[in-house]
């Protein structure tokens, strides 16, 4: 029996420019036990379908048509006090960042008996034992029930919230976005818990997410949705492997996989269409690089195209094959130029600077500004892009042919906290944290490494201090020959001219009150750049080379204008305006939306390799940086446990973080079941130097001499090194058991 | 939806490209005229200010006396307390010897009110327009400095602040006055030492907000010097909140002049519609329902501080969205 059957809603929001038409004629049956993954990028309509369900929506959306029914009672009939009787009791859910909706002032258990007291009926020890059941159902020590959701981690405040959503025993859990923002070690544990509850307390799942991954780790069955329709419908394993819309195909090849490391990314160009007048045919022609004439007028309905599986394509009977040319990424990069939308541009990036004046020294240098040490012999510093090729990962690791453009030598950087006036007077003891802790390596010209690591573990601190951001406490960042601790100001210009930050968060990262011509132009201005011809020349060329085209359209437009992706694009631009030598991106598409994502990784990297740029990405995603990087390095409360050619490090994983961090990652397969994690959750705050091994705290494979000494850094002629006593002398040493651990 | 609409917009006009020069200005600009675009009460308060301004400017044209000397009849005696003429019995001016055309009257020493109300107008826009600038200006410097740089710059500056605002403003400013020549200007030197601490306060937690953000740090990484970053970058962004400041201040200005010229610290020689107050309260006009000497001051008084706010409320509005649902 269906549990929940919704036919043909359509819920529309009214706004200042127009009604939008958020969700536009969804219809969708949802089993008894069925675990259902509803994805799609953002803004088409997953969420507001959710708030249609639970009856949530914002005062300026309403329900213009359409039916949902709950266990046979229609919901859109139901008095508001009856609704309101449902919600939580029968439907309960888990909203988007909903870990930041525990109440900062009360204790966790008592936001919990409070509930179940009010809304479940229970009396107080009735209650109390029902906390204490939920808390170990969802894997938290029942002690916690007496603490206050600071004193939680984002994973267990996580574990909370899905306590609470399932205290009344609902028979319906939708969670929107549930692992989103969490870290992969989290969020793999966070999975592995809502995969329990399912098969323990056979629940009937909705699952809303962009990220395909978690469907394919937790659900059956999957939706998917585009522009306020349903484009496909399918149970998971089918669909996982051969998807039926020319969309899942774009999303599903979009995603960088561990397991089949792809040379080029999909990037599904464009964004979807406006709701406000949406177009007549196929919604989602305009991006699809099959869509034919007819595509534009006829609007596709949702049919059978196969036992069980429905989807809305007027060619998805010749699906098998148009799978087969999906696999181009160029294909999907042509789409606008086929559709005439913009200018053509050159399919392939191989050959980019014939057309282009992308080269060449400035035009009006300064004497001494030129950052010594520069190795071209023209004193001009080394613009010559393009003339570096790329070298294949794993090429020559180990002696390098040339000096290196930087070497970090046993670099640390400690910050001092609740020090200060205030803290004295608080009588708080002032603090240090080890955020880096003697980190060493070398980045060659034109090469590109990775830092991984779970949040807090010094990734970003070390990003700030390549760019001198911030100033190592300890050690010394060589940059093409000088040390960066001992640069003068003319000196520190010159450096600042050839290292460039790509920022996370693109909606942050301009300045909202300039012109996007403003704010490319700045860096030149800066440096000395006196000509304005000259620098909207260099502007305009930019623009052009990340793809925004074309790029006169976008020199007066403000930030908030555009798009993340085109955001992003244009943070490219400002950290290339100057030709740099060296680039750091710190997680430079986890606020982007999945299509765009691979658009953005594509760019930086074919770029990095035309301009024979060094590149530094700083991320968590592992996939991401298998995909972009020659080389990758596993940090660790602030230190480097491992590092090699990045096939090396995630197909021979060493050190048992670097496992554990692998093993985690969820696979966009449902045939792979991700093996259960050795490892808890959680990177203590680095407020003390270790003596021995700073991950034994954690480590599965912990022995005596972890520690107390200090492991040996092992490494192979590959460059591939990991610091660990499995491979050192102390191999042999006595394993120690977790519990044993759990008590020191 | 948005984006695509931005992306195929037209090419930019040829004024345009000139004008992306100067679009920090620009932009400032165009946020102080969407304040008075959104909101006609802001609108109205800047009405009252110029009519005020262009009344203080002609202050000698429009007056029709002089505001200080005693005004006398064909006798050589003072016209005390004549009543406006529109009150006076007729024919009382005649027996007196003099022609009544005094529109709000005389004081008990001959001085016409009418004139010491437009000559007024000047110290009340002088003291708010210069106490305001001084505020403004301080606050919104040791803002920028406390924000930006941190550290020991910060503290001793918020410090400064704490001790700013543990002096009473009153008792300071005829501390001030004792010190000093009594004069208008008092209350702008008072004012310039302790209210900057409201608006430093404010802006600096601005700061400490914008210099965070990744564009800041993307300045510096691109070379931007600290001085660049603070006027270039930062400055911009709070600005608006300095009118803000800069624009309550006005109103507070006037209204602490008034009442220390009523308290009696004021100089004789400058009329203040505070003074005016003061001369009608000491010379009992309250008991003689002298409300001509009295409500006109008031109103002004009135006036010019509602204007100051509506002026601030119309800032409000536009710097904070979320109060216009309130």
């Amino acid at each position: 029996m269906s549990i929940l059957s919704i036919r043909d809603l359509k819920v529309n929001y009214e706004t200042q420019d127009g009604t939008v038409q958020a969700v536009d004629g969804v219809s969708l049956d949802l089993e008894e036990g069925q675990h259902l993954g509803l994805i799609g990028e953002s803004g088409c309509g997953k969420t507001t379908l959710l708030k249609a369900i639970v009856q949530v929506l914002p005062r300026n959306g309403h329900i213009v048509s359409g039916e949902i029914k709950f266990q046979g009672m229609d919901l859109l009939k139901l008095p508001p006090a009856e609704m309101r009787q449902l919600r939580w009791r029968e439907i309960a859910t888990i909203p988007q960042a909903s870990m930041d909706s525990l109440n900062p002032v009360q204790r966790v258990g008592s936001q919990l008996t409070k509930l179940l007291r009010v809304r479940g009926g229970y009396r107080k020890k009735a209650a109390r034992k029902r906390a204490v059941d939920l808390f170990d159902m969802v894997g938290l020590d029942t002690e916690r029930l007496m603490h206050y959701p600071h004193e939680f981690s984002g994973g267990m405040k996580q574990r909370a919230v899905i306590a609470m959503a399932l205290a009344l025993e609902p028979s319906l859990l939708i969670a929107d976005e549930p692992v989103t923002a969490l870290d992969v070690i989290v969020q793999h544990q966070i999975l592995e818990v809502l995969r329990e509850l399912e098969r323990e307390l056979n629940l009937t799942v909705m699952l809303i997410t962009h990220d395909i991954s978690v469907v394919a780790q937790v659900c059956d069955s999957v939706s998917v949705m585009y522009a306020g329709r349903i484009v496909e419908e399918a149970a998971a394993e089918p669909f996982f492997a051969s998807p039926a819309h020319p969309y899942s195909l774009g999303l599903q090849q979009a995603f960088p996989n561990l397991a089949r490391p792809r040379d080029e990314l999909v990037s599904i160009e464009g964004y979807p269409p406006d709701l406000r007048e949406p177009p007549s045919g196929c919604r989602f022609a305009e991006r699809c690089p099959f869509a034919q004439d007819d595509c534009h007028e006829t609007d596709p309905q949702l049919e059978v195209v196969g036992d069980g599986r429905l989807a809305a394509c007027l060619r998805s009977s010749e699906m098998d094959a148009l799978r087969i040319q999906a696999e181009d990424p160029t294909l999907w990069q042509n789409v606008e130029v086929a559709r005439g939308l913009s200018t053509p541009h050159p399919p392939a990036p191989s050959s980019p600077h014939e057309s282009l004046p992308f080269g060449g020294g400035r035009p009006t240098r300064r004497e001494g500004e030129t950052f010594v040490g520069s190795t071209t012999t023209d004193g001009s510093p080394s613009l010559s892009m393009g003339s570096r090729g790329h070298r294949p990962a794993g090429e020559g690791f180990g002696e390098g042919e040339n000096m290196p453009l930087l070497q970090m030598n046993d670099v640390s950087k400690q910050f001092k906290i609740g020090g200060g006036l205030a803290g004295l007077l608080r009588g708080d003891k002032e603090q240090t944290v080890y955020a880096v802790n003697n980190i060493s390596f070398t980045l060659r010209r034109g090469e590109s490494l990775g830092l991984a690591g779970e949040s807090g573990c010094g990734k970003s601190t070390t990003g700030k201090l390549l760019v001198k951001l911030l100033d190592a406490s300890d050690g010394s960042i060589v940059f093409d020959g000088d040390d960066l601790a001992r640069v003068d100001d003319k000196k520190l210009l010159g450096f600042r001219s050839r290292v460039q930050l790509m920022f996370q968060n693109p909606f942050e990262a301009l300045n909202p009150r300039f012109t996007l011509y403003r704010s490319l132009t700045e860096p030149l201005i800066i440096h000395g750049w006196k000509d304005e011809s000259e620098r909207t020349q260099r502007v305009v060329e930019t623009l052009d080379r990340v793809n925004l085209r074309p790029a006169e359209v976008f020199l007066d437009k403000y930030p908030h204008q555009l798009s993340g992706g085109q955001l992003q694009r244009v943070v490219l631009a400002r950290a290339l305006v100057l030709h740099p030598d060296f680039l750091v991106a710190d997680e430079p598409v986890s606020m982007l939306d999945v299509s765009v994502r691979a658009g953005i990784l594509n760019t930086t990297r074919r770029l990095a390799r035309e301009l024979g740029l060094a590149t530094v990405y700083i991320s968590h995603d592992l996939s991401l940086l298998q995909y972009t990087c020659d080389r990758i390095a596993i940090m660790y409360l602030g230190e480097i446990v491992e590092i090699g050619p990045s096939n090396e490090v995630i197909n021979n994983p060493q050190h048992p973080y670097t496992q554990a961090l692998i093993a985690a990652v969820p696979a966009p397969d449902p045939t792979i079941e991700n093996p259960p994690l050795r490892i808890r959750e959680g990177v203590p705050r680095p407020t003390e130097q270790f003596i021995g091994c700073p991950f034994a705290q954690r480590c599965p494979e912990v022995m005596e001499a972890c520690l107390e000494i200090r492991p040996p850094v092992i490494g192979d002629e590959r460059g591939h090194q990991a610091q660990c006593h499995l491979y050192g002398e102390h191999r042999d040493s006595p394993k120690l058991n977790r519990e044993a651990q759990l008590a020191r | 939806m948005q984006q695509e609409a931005s992306v195929r917009g037209d090419q930019p006009s040829k004024a345009t490209m000139e004008f992306r020069q100067g679009s920090a200005i620009r932009q400032l600009w165009e946020t102080n005229l969407e304040v008075f675009q959104r909101d006609k009460m802001a609108l109205f308060g800047l009405f009252i200010f110029a009519v005020f301004a262009i009344v203080a400017i002609f202050a000698p044209q429009i007056a029709p006396n002089d505001p200080l000397t005693p005004l006398k009849n064909n006798e050589g005696d003072w016209i005390k307390d004549a009543m406006p003429y529109w009150l006076a019995e007729a024919g009382e001016d005649e027996a007196e010897g003099y022609v009544n055309n005094f529109l709000l009257g005389t004081t008990n020493i001959g001085r016409d009110i009418y004139s010491q109300l437009i000559h007024g107008s000047r110290s009340a826009l002088l003291v708010g327009f210069s106490a305001a600038a001084a505020v403004a200006v301080i606050g919104t410097v040791v803002g920028l400095l406390a924000g930006y740089y941190g550290g020991w710059v910060d503290a001793i500056l918020m410090r400064a602040a704490d001790v700013a605002f543990g002096i009473p403003f009153i008792p300071f400013i005829i501390v001030i006055s004792a010190f000093l020549d009594p004069s208008i200007w008092n209350v702008v030197v008072a004012m310039a030492a302790l209210l900057w601490r409201d608006t430093g306060r404010v802006i600096r937690s601005q700061v400490l907000v914008i210099k965070e953000q990744a564009f800041v740090s993307a300045a510096r990484v691109s070379g931007a010097s600290d001085l660049r970053i603070i006027f270039v970058y930062i400055a911009p962004s709070i600005l608006p909140l300095s009118f803000l400041y800069g624009s309550f201040a006005i109103a507070w200005a006037i209204l602490t002049e008034a009442s220390v010229s009523f308290l009696g610290f004021s100089d004789p020689e400058t009329i203040s519609w505070g003074f005016m107050l003061q001369d009608a309260f000491n010379s009992l006009a309250l008991s003689r329902e002298a409300f001509y000497w009295i409500v006109p001051p008031g109103l002004c008084i009135m006036l010019t501080v509602m204007a100051g706010f509506f002026i601030g409320r119309g800032y409000e509005e536009v710097l904070f969205p979320r109060l216009r649902r309130m």
